[in-house]
């Protein structure tokens, strides 16, 4: 029976999740409390443990090493100025070292890997396939493609209605719309992957619990027949 | 009302209900449908086969957590499998907070000890480091002072023997990462791949494939796994059928739907408006 | 003007940016050694900066929760399942494996394995079913461009399913041609003009006009 317990737990804290799609609940709510619950104390736990190993290689390292965590800490316990107002100040602090250190370890290869790769790439795009005619299509379309949707992000305003700008409008608009198309449909694979996912563990697919099926019967059921009484119940008692 | 309009003002319930019957009949009984394999599975397959050489050393990355399990567990563990085959040195390292008990999830389907791995000496596992893309370029520049134990016995990185050769990014031959979102393949690739030239393959959600074509393209990403039906052809090809192949029947049966409904829902519209002109 | 005023001055955050950036930049494209050496020292110590803000989460959620259950505010029941499941994984959760509590701990594990673990997979999954109720009802060929994103999508969809590639194996060929020219095109160009977005951002912010990231607090 103890056995039994965490398969049915976990079968109901997904049905609770999905009882949303007949409409608000409280089963719902439920739900939705334990995983905001559970997702906050997990992170911190996380967290705990990397700070823990850190202090213990830093003691163990003595010295510098010791007086920079220890430094460390104290701008790490500035981040809760933020809950007080005579304070708050304080709470900018570690915010501009992070907030900096990020942009910094960014921005230094930024422009390399998501600009000059691309346009290196781009340019080395040959316009001519030999002896292949739909690669020489494609590539041409590329060239054709990217050029109009870089112009039509960068010159907006009226220069949009001069004539050659209307056509490039037209290319660079029809091509993302393609490419949202495509997005689109990579979005239909993902959700219905981690609905598939889940659909195995609840009718017990190997090599999830068998148990979990059963589980799945008498939850759905319990749940479905208590909001449908509910709303009978609530429309029958609502004034005519 | 005309039925068409009743098919155009269908309640939005009754579309929930034929979503989940059109993934649950296949689960429960199996169509069968064969898979065919695409480029994308032949291209991760080759690479990890003809690429990854004896006495490389892989970083092995889940980047993502509970809610990217069902998407990327199959193609994670089937490409450990595939690497475990190798004499290669498997690095394991998170920069997602859940990814350490995922990983646990998935040592509880591949044991490396099944394929003469020793802890320590072949494979370690660093754990999660927290910090995003400031974490991943930490330790691109040293192993050993961004995280001073490793995740299973607690003990100094330097103590174990599979450490000895490892102290930066330089000594790292490729990057396999599982991703959902951010921190990601940029973040890989800015501070990895473009300072220290760190060559990677990934296995992401469909919804970031388009985001991973440009680096496709430009050679930045060496081979992509694109979701749920390429992890299934992925196990087909390595004659090893796992939990992808399971459920690509109902992503078949649920894609039909989607693909219906939208003629339908077209149909009707364009119908009842014709009505109402 | 007095020393805690002087403290409170918005420059001070600002110039910590600066320096904070300028000192991973730098290094990069300058052989400096010694700033090499700091700056790589300041971006492992500032992981521990960036995990010793995990407890700000923790506290809003009790602020917010806490007054909920305090008030018996509507909901309030739900409330009390928030702070005691936190509390619960975050006392367990403690890194102290010596006497027993860690991500080992049997609670932990517990809480993780059959609650988050199937939480976290639903909660995403369910987008599943709003987005096919919007291919039925929003999903709509009304004009060129609305018509060329029903077509692709389409398309799409159907290249990503077996049942399809397998009846005409041409989907998968016109899905990879979506994916690999026009979506390819969309989504370099999109990355360019990121990264010069995100490049200006960062100049922005080194020149200290961008603020943004400061706001708060009830004052500049």
């Amino acid at each position: 029976m103890v056995d039994l317990l965490p398969v049915w737990i976990a079968v109901f804290c997904t049905l609770g999740i999905y009882s949303i799609l007949y409409r608000e609940n409280n089963w719902f709510r439920l739900a939705e409390s334990a995983y905001l619950g559970c997702a906050v104390g997990y992170g911190v736990s996380q967290d705990l443990l990397y700070i823990r190993n850190q202090l213990i290689a830093q003691w163990s390292n003595g010295g510098l090493a010791i007086l920079l965590f220890v430094i460390t800490l104290i701008v790490g316990v500035l981040w809760y100025g933020r809950f007080n107002k005579d304070y708050f100040y304080l709470y900018r602090w570690p915010l501009a070292i992070v907030v900096g250190t990020g942009i910094g370890m960014a921005l230094k290869t930024v422009v390399f890997t998501q600009f000059l790769d691309q346009i290196i790439a781009q340019a080395n795009t040959p316009f001519f396939v030999a002896g292949d005619i739909g690669g020489t299509i494609n590539n041409l379309l590329i060239h054709l493609m990217v050029p109009s949707i870089l112009l039509y992000f960068w010159f907006t305003g009226t220069i949009r209605d001069s004539g050659p700008m209307k056509v490039v409008g037209k290319v660079a608009r029809y091509t993302m719309m393609a490419g949202f198309g495509s997005a689109y449909g990579y979005t239909i694979l993902t959700r219905y992957s981690l609905f598939i996912g889940r659909s195995q563990f609840l009718l017990g697919l190997p090599p999830n619990a068998a148990e979990a099926r059963l589980a799945f019967m008498v939850i759905a059921a319990v749940m479905l027949l208590s909001m449908i009484g509910y709303d009978m119940i609530a429309k029958k008692e609502q004034p005519e | 009302m005309s039925i068409i309009k009743k098919i155009r003002d269908l309640d939005t319930r009754i579309i929930y209900a034929l979503a989940w019957i059109f993934v649950l009949f296949p689960l429960i009984s199996p169509l069968g449908l064969p898979i065919p394999i695409s480029a994308d599975a032949i291209a991760w397959n080759n690479y990890v086969t003809d690429e990854v050489q004896d006495g490389d050393t892989v970083i092995f990355s889940l980047m993502y957590g509970t809610s990217g399990m069902p998407e990327l567990f199959p193609m994670s563990v089937a490409t450990m499998k595939h690497i475990l085959e190798k004499d290669v040195k498997i690095v394991v390292v998170h920069f997602w907070t859940e990814g350490p008990l995922v990983f646990n999830a998935l040592l509880g389907q591949v044991d490396p000890a099944d394929y003469g791995k020793v802890y320590g000496e072949d494979w370690i596992r660093l754990g999660y480091i927290p910090g995003s893309e400031t974490a991943m370029g930490s330790l691109a520049t040293s192993f050993q002072k961004t995280v001073p134990n490793d995740y299973v016995e607690r003990k100094p990185l330097d103590s174990f023997a599979i450490m000895d050769d490892i102290k930066s990014a330089e000594d790292i031959d490729l990057i396999i990462s599982f991703e959902t979102g951010t921190p990601g393949t940029p973040e890989w690739l800015r501070q990895w791949n473009t300072p220290y030239g760190v060559p990677q393959i990934t296995g992401c959600i469909g919804v970031s494939v388009p985001g991973m074509i440009p680096y496709m393209n430009s050679g930045q990403l060496k081979a992509l796994m694109p979701g749920l039906t390429v992890s299934a052809e992925y196990e087909v090809l390595l004659n090893k059928p796992g939990l992808a192949v399971a459920g690509v029947d109902a992503v078949s049966t649920s894609h039909l739907l989607v693909v219906l409904l939208v003629i339908i829902g077209n149909v009707a519209y364009f119908m009842t408006r014709e009505e109402g002109q | 003007m007095k020393m805690s005023d002087s403290l409170k001055r918005i420059e001070i955050p600002i110039a910590l940016t600066i320096i904070a950036t300028l000192l991973q930049v730098i290094p990069y494209y300058l052989e400096l050694p010694p700033v090499k050496t700091a700056a790589d020292q300041v971006a492992t110590l500032s992981l521990t900066v960036v995990a010793m803000a995990t407890f700000i989460g923790v506290i809003s959620i009790v602020q917010v929760h806490g007054k909920r259950i305090q008030r018996k505010s509507e909901g309030w029941p739900f409330s009390i399942i928030v702070v005691l499941l936190a509390a619960t994984m975050i006392l367990t959760g403690l890194p102290f494996p010596e006497v027993g509590l860690g991500v080992d701990n049997a609670i932990f594990q517990y809480l993780f394995i059959n609650a988050l673990t199937p939480l976290g997979g639903t909660m995403y999954s369910i987008i599943a079913f709003f987005i096919t109720s919007a291919a039925f009802r929003a999903f709509r060929a009304k004009n060129i461009e609305s018509s060329i994103v029903l077509i692709a999508g389409t398309l799409m969809v159907m290249s990503n399913a077996p049942i399809f590639v397998n009846t005409f194996p041409i989907f998968a060929d016109i899905g990879l041609w979506i994916r690999n020219v026009p979506n390819m095109a969309t989504m370099r160009a999109v990355m360019m003009g990121a990264a010069l977005g995100a490049i200006s951002l960062a100049i922005r912010t080194l020149m200290g006009i961008e603020r943004g990231y400061l706001k708060g607090g009830g004052e500049e």
